[in-house]
């Protein structure tokens, strides 16, 4: 809100301290003061207040007691009502109020003022106004706008000669029923508005915005006033419904105090009094049913100094309390603490402790390193393995990419309110942003290796849920002039190699899936991910990330190298070029038995003096027994039988046989 | 004198590093005007006795220093035989680059908080990024239909009642339901919100949560935690924290929290506060306790520490 410096030292007698001091002084005591700006012979204070101070804050008023009790100089109010010369004709007699449910309005107070001489307000006001953003209009209408600024309590004037029935009624509009407010903009209500009506329709949209019917104008003699107390959730349903915020509704929905409706009443119309040369009629109408009572709060001094971690005495605290206009009572640490019913956000002895805190002075808060009970810090397995992957990633040459969650493709998942087309589902895969990557990168590098970690989400049907899941991807881009094939074995090695690395090593990988190009990475019988062409040029992967976590922390038993030595034994076959090498491993392994300790793929050839339609494979298998050492004689039986069903089994031509 | 020509041929023959700096040595001290000849032919003018004493060891010299230019070549002509079977190399010139790829600034800053703060005790928690309102707002005493709400702009789900997390602080609540004091924890993650993107706001951002929950844990511990924080993060023990009034509705007291680097200006890095009563009463918890909480944005500790001018460059892969 902007404060006016000068209207500040109005309230106060001593010398306020220059703006920039001031400033300083409301920034570690009460609000930020994001900006001073000189202003004719005024300056302006930009103060963030925050909605916990809103009630109250928004006026020259409250800051005017924030500056009270940290300069610590004294604060008086003028007493209005005294200085108001009432007519004897009465009030009650213009206008009959009525409000149909005290909820949505707790206090409605109202004057009237008759004999108005409509003109412009007079300079010093509307100098104020324009420091504080808002435009003169005239006399009556800048007064309260005023009063406003000053006590932060919205006031309202209605010309009585244009209600009809000499009524306001504070009711909720009915569908259908419409209103033109004083900008000329057209209002369609229903019954989730709280509007102020005459005898037959609604002339101001209560809390918000006047009615043009009703409106001050040139002619204007008689008015009504109002200030009133509307429930903060009813302001702030009516000015969602209408979507319009103003400077009442922005006040009324953080809550007011309901006792401040009559000191902004006197002080507005004493100024119209004093500056329109307005009589005002005898009497306050004040439908007022459940006067507001002051909060006790008690305060354990102990506390404070414990909370705060400072040495700050009860004579000190008692003080400060004091200096917010805060009554204290009772005995030693334990005090009862009477809160002025302005101050709506104090109900508990934290809040207390907060006020004293910022008043005492955070900076003057000592560091002091907590002394706790020695408990290990643990970090989730999930973290862990993270920076783990992350790290084995780079060093195999991949580059970290972060990406938006939020994606233009359709989703089974939708933002309700997305800022842009660009981002309005939420991503179920992390390859789609990954491949934009490599294409924006392309236009740099030739090669490029990308990884993310990073949260998908899927629609559970059933259950109306969210799945989240996180997972691992990453993706190659070729030089031109490299074979796909070549650079999908080798992102197949990344993803064994750093598979093993954490500790997960029985990994095969199925092509069950129908996609070409494409296979499953297996781990036993779970599903770990998959990995395969993306497209021309570009392979790529991606794994569930949590059950790569789960797999790499499962129990692992440690099993004894046998003690006996291991044979190796070559083979080299020539199969079609669309046989899977997963087909010879299996059949390797079923005739080989338990003696097969380990069958690995040392080659694939293709090329010289082989036909194009063959490739040759070449196997090291690894014949070892736990409880004996095997023969020569032994291995080169099992060595017969495996080439025998690689020929008459496989149907393959088993090429040579080194001992 | 025949001595000196020897130690300073030796020091030659030692330096020399190919024949023709040896045939150089050679002709120098052994050839026909060498140095030694010509000591050796001075001789024809001295007495028999003087001729026959200087004369041998003048000789013996030449034979050792022959010797040596002898040794030496054979040393050179080996070491260029074994060269001349190798390919040949460079050594000067560059390595071949071996691929090499880099973490994510916000990873790097995201391993040194979990660091620091494991280091100080706290347990480090992941948690989810789709939340509850209750677990969102409800748990940290964020008031239904209060413009207390508006302070955070959130993303809603179409058809659900869930929204994307607004902030950390939801993991407070789902930590301390199932957890009871004392306890010190912090939670890196992914947040969102709904506003128009600039250089220093954009619709995702990561933060990380921090709680320590005790007896006695105040506002003075909070000041020591982050100040330490802090010093280890810019690895600087000249780094300032002062704590300026604010609100959050989670906390009481609140506030704004401001470092000073050496020689810098005061930023504004984060809020924190005193854990309100009522968050505590949303987990479960019956016993008074007392503790502080912070939220920081490692987006914005990453532009301060690698001096990025642009939120939005972080998700831009290049």
């Amino acid at each position: 809100m902007k404060i006016s410096y000068n209207w500040l030292q109005s309230f106060f007698e001593k010398k306020l301290p220059v703006p920039d001091k001031l400033a300083d002084l409301l920034t570690f005591h009460s609000f930020e003061v994001e900006e001073i700006k000189k202003c004719d012979k005024d300056w302006i204070l930009d103060i963030d207040i925050l909605p916990n101070r809103s009630h109250d804050c928004l006026s020259h008023q409250g800051i005017a007691r924030e500056i009270s009790a940290i300069l610590k100089y004294p604060f008086k109010l003028i007493d209005y009502k005294k200085k108001i010369k009432e007519s004897k004709e009465l009030a009650s007699k213009v206008v009959n109020i009525k409000i149909e449910d005290k909820n949505l309005c707790p206090r409605y107070t109202s004057r009237v003022v008759v004999d108005v001489e409509i003109g412009p307000s007079p300079k010093w006001i509307q100098e104020r106004l324009m420091t504080c953003g808002l435009k003169p209009i005239n006399n009556v209408v800048d007064i309260a706008n005023y009063v406003m600024l000053e006590t932060g309590q919205p006031m309202h004037a209605f010309d009585a000669d244009k209600i009809k029935g000499n009524k306001l009624i504070v009711r909720r509009a009915k569908k259908g029923e419409k209103m033109v407010s004083l900008d000329d903009e057209k209002y369609d209500l229903d019954e989730n508005i709280l509007v102020i009506a005459d005898e037959k329709d609604p002339i101001c949209i209560a809390g918000i915005k006047g009615g043009i019917n009703p409106g001050i104008d040139g002619k204007t003699k008689r008015i009504i006033l109002e200030a009133a107390n509307f429930n903060p959730l009813i302001i702030r349903q009516s000015s969602k419904k209408i979507d319009l915020k103003t400077d009442a509704s922005w006040r009324f929905e953080n809550g007011l105090d309901s006792n401040l409706a009559q000191e902004a009443m006197n002080m507005c119309a004493y100024l119209i009094q004093e500056i329109a040369n307005g009589m005002v009629l005898k009497g306050m109408i004040d439908l007022y049913q459940e006067k507001k009572q002051v909060k006790i709060v008690n305060l354990d001094t102990f506390k404070v100094r414990n909370l705060l971690g400072i040495n700050i005495p009860d004579k000190e605290i008692i003080d400060i309390l004091k200096r917010l206009d805060f009554k204290v009572k009772g005995i030693k640490d334990k005090l009862q603490v009477i809160i002025p019913t302005r101050r709506l956000d104090i109900s508990i002895p934290e809040d207390l402790i907060e006020e004293i805190g910022r008043i005492y002075g955070f900076e003057k808060i000592p560091n002091q390193l907590p002394s706790a009970i020695l408990i290990p810090s643990k970090k989730s397995e999930d973290l862990i393995y993270q920076n783990k992957v992350k790290d084995i990633l780079i060093n195999l040459g991949f580059s970290e990419a972060y990406n938006y969650s939020l994606v233009s493709n359709k989703e089974s998942i939708e933002l309700a309110n997305p800022v842009s087309q660009e981002q309005k589902y939420l991503r179920s895969s992390l390859m789609p942003l990954l491949i934009k990557n490599i294409e924006d990168n392309k236009r740099y590098f030739e090669n490029v290796r990308l990884f993310e970690i990073g949260k998908v989400f899927h629609l559970d049907k059933h259950q109306a849920q969210v799945v989240e899941k996180k997972k691992l991807a990453s993706i190659i881009s070729l030089d031109e002039k490299d074979k796909n094939s070549q650079e999908f074995y080798r992102l197949k090695g990344v993803v064994d190699s750093f598979l093993n690395k954490i500790g997960i090593s029985d990994i095969w990988y199925d092509d069950a899936i129908t996609e070409n190009r494409k296979a499953e990475i297996k781990v036993g019988n779970e599903l770990l991910g998959w990995v395969g062409e993306i497209k021309s040029k570009v392979v790529g992967f991606e794994i569930d990330f949590d059950k790569l976590v789960q797999l790499a922390t499962e129990e692992r038993i440690y099993a004894t190298p046998s003690k006996y030595p291991a044979i190796v034994r070559d083979i080299s076959m020539l199969v079609d070029y669309t046989t899977k090498v997963v087909e010879v491993l299996n059949l390797i392994n079923k005739v080989g038995g338990i003696l097969v300790r380990d069958v690995d793929l040392f080659d694939i050839y293709k090329g010289k003096n082989i036909p194009d339609s063959k490739k040759n494979l070449a196997f090291h298998i690894i014949f070892q027994s736990d409880d004996r050492t095997l023969v020569d004689k032994e291995v080169n039986e099992l060595q017969d039988i495996i080439i025998t069903a690689l020929e008459k089994e496989g149907g393959w031509e088993v090429r040579k046989q080194n001992a | 004198m025949p001595n000196q020509i020897k130690q300073k041929a030796i020091e030659e023959i030692t330096q020399a590093n190919d024949l023709k700096k040896l045939e150089e040595i050679y002709r120098t001290y052994i050839g026909r005007k060498g140095k030694l000849t010509e000591v050796l032919r001075s001789l024809k003018d001295l007495s028999e006795k003087e001729r026959k004493e200087k004369g041998k060891i003048a000789n013996q010299i030449k034979q050792e220093i022959s010797q040596m230019i002898k040794d030496k070549e054979q040393k050179i002509l080996s070491k260029k035989d074994v060269n001349d079977n190798r390919e040949w190399i460079d050594i000067t010139a560059p390595g071949i680059k071996i691929p090499q790829g880099h973490l994510h600034p916000i990873t790097l800053v995201q391993r040194q908080v979990e660091d620091i703060f494991q280091s100080m005790g706290f347990s480090v928690l992941d948690g989810p990024e789709v939340e509850t309102e209750y677990y969102n707002f409800d748990t940290l005493n964020v008031p239904k239909d209060h413009p207390a709400r508006d302070m955070w702009d959130t993303f809603w789900l179409k058809d659900l009642n869930l929204l994307l997390r607004t902030h950390t602080s939801p993991m407070q609540a789902r930590y301390m339901e199932k957890n009871n004091p004392p306890l010190r924890i912090i939670i890196p993650g992914r947040c969102f919100r709904y506003e128009a993107t600039d250089s220093t706001h954009d619709v995702q951002f990561n933060q990380f949560e921090g709680l320590m929950v005790g007896e006695n844990i105040s506002v003075s511990n909070l000041k020591a935690i982050i100040e330490e924080f802090f010093k280890q993060f810019f690895n600087s023990s000249d780094i300032k924290v002062r704590l300026r009034p604010s609100y959050f509705p989670f906390v009481e007291p609140g506030f704004e929290v401001d470092i000073k680097r050496k020689d810098g200006d005061w930023l504004e890095i984060m809020g924190a506060g005193m854990v309100h009563p009522n968050v505590f009463k949303a987990a479960g918890y019956v016993k008074e306790w007392q503790g502080f909480a912070f939220g920081m944005g490692m987006d914005r500790l990453a532009m301060i520490k690698y001096q990025i001018d642009d939120i939005r460059l972080f998700y831009k892969m290049i």
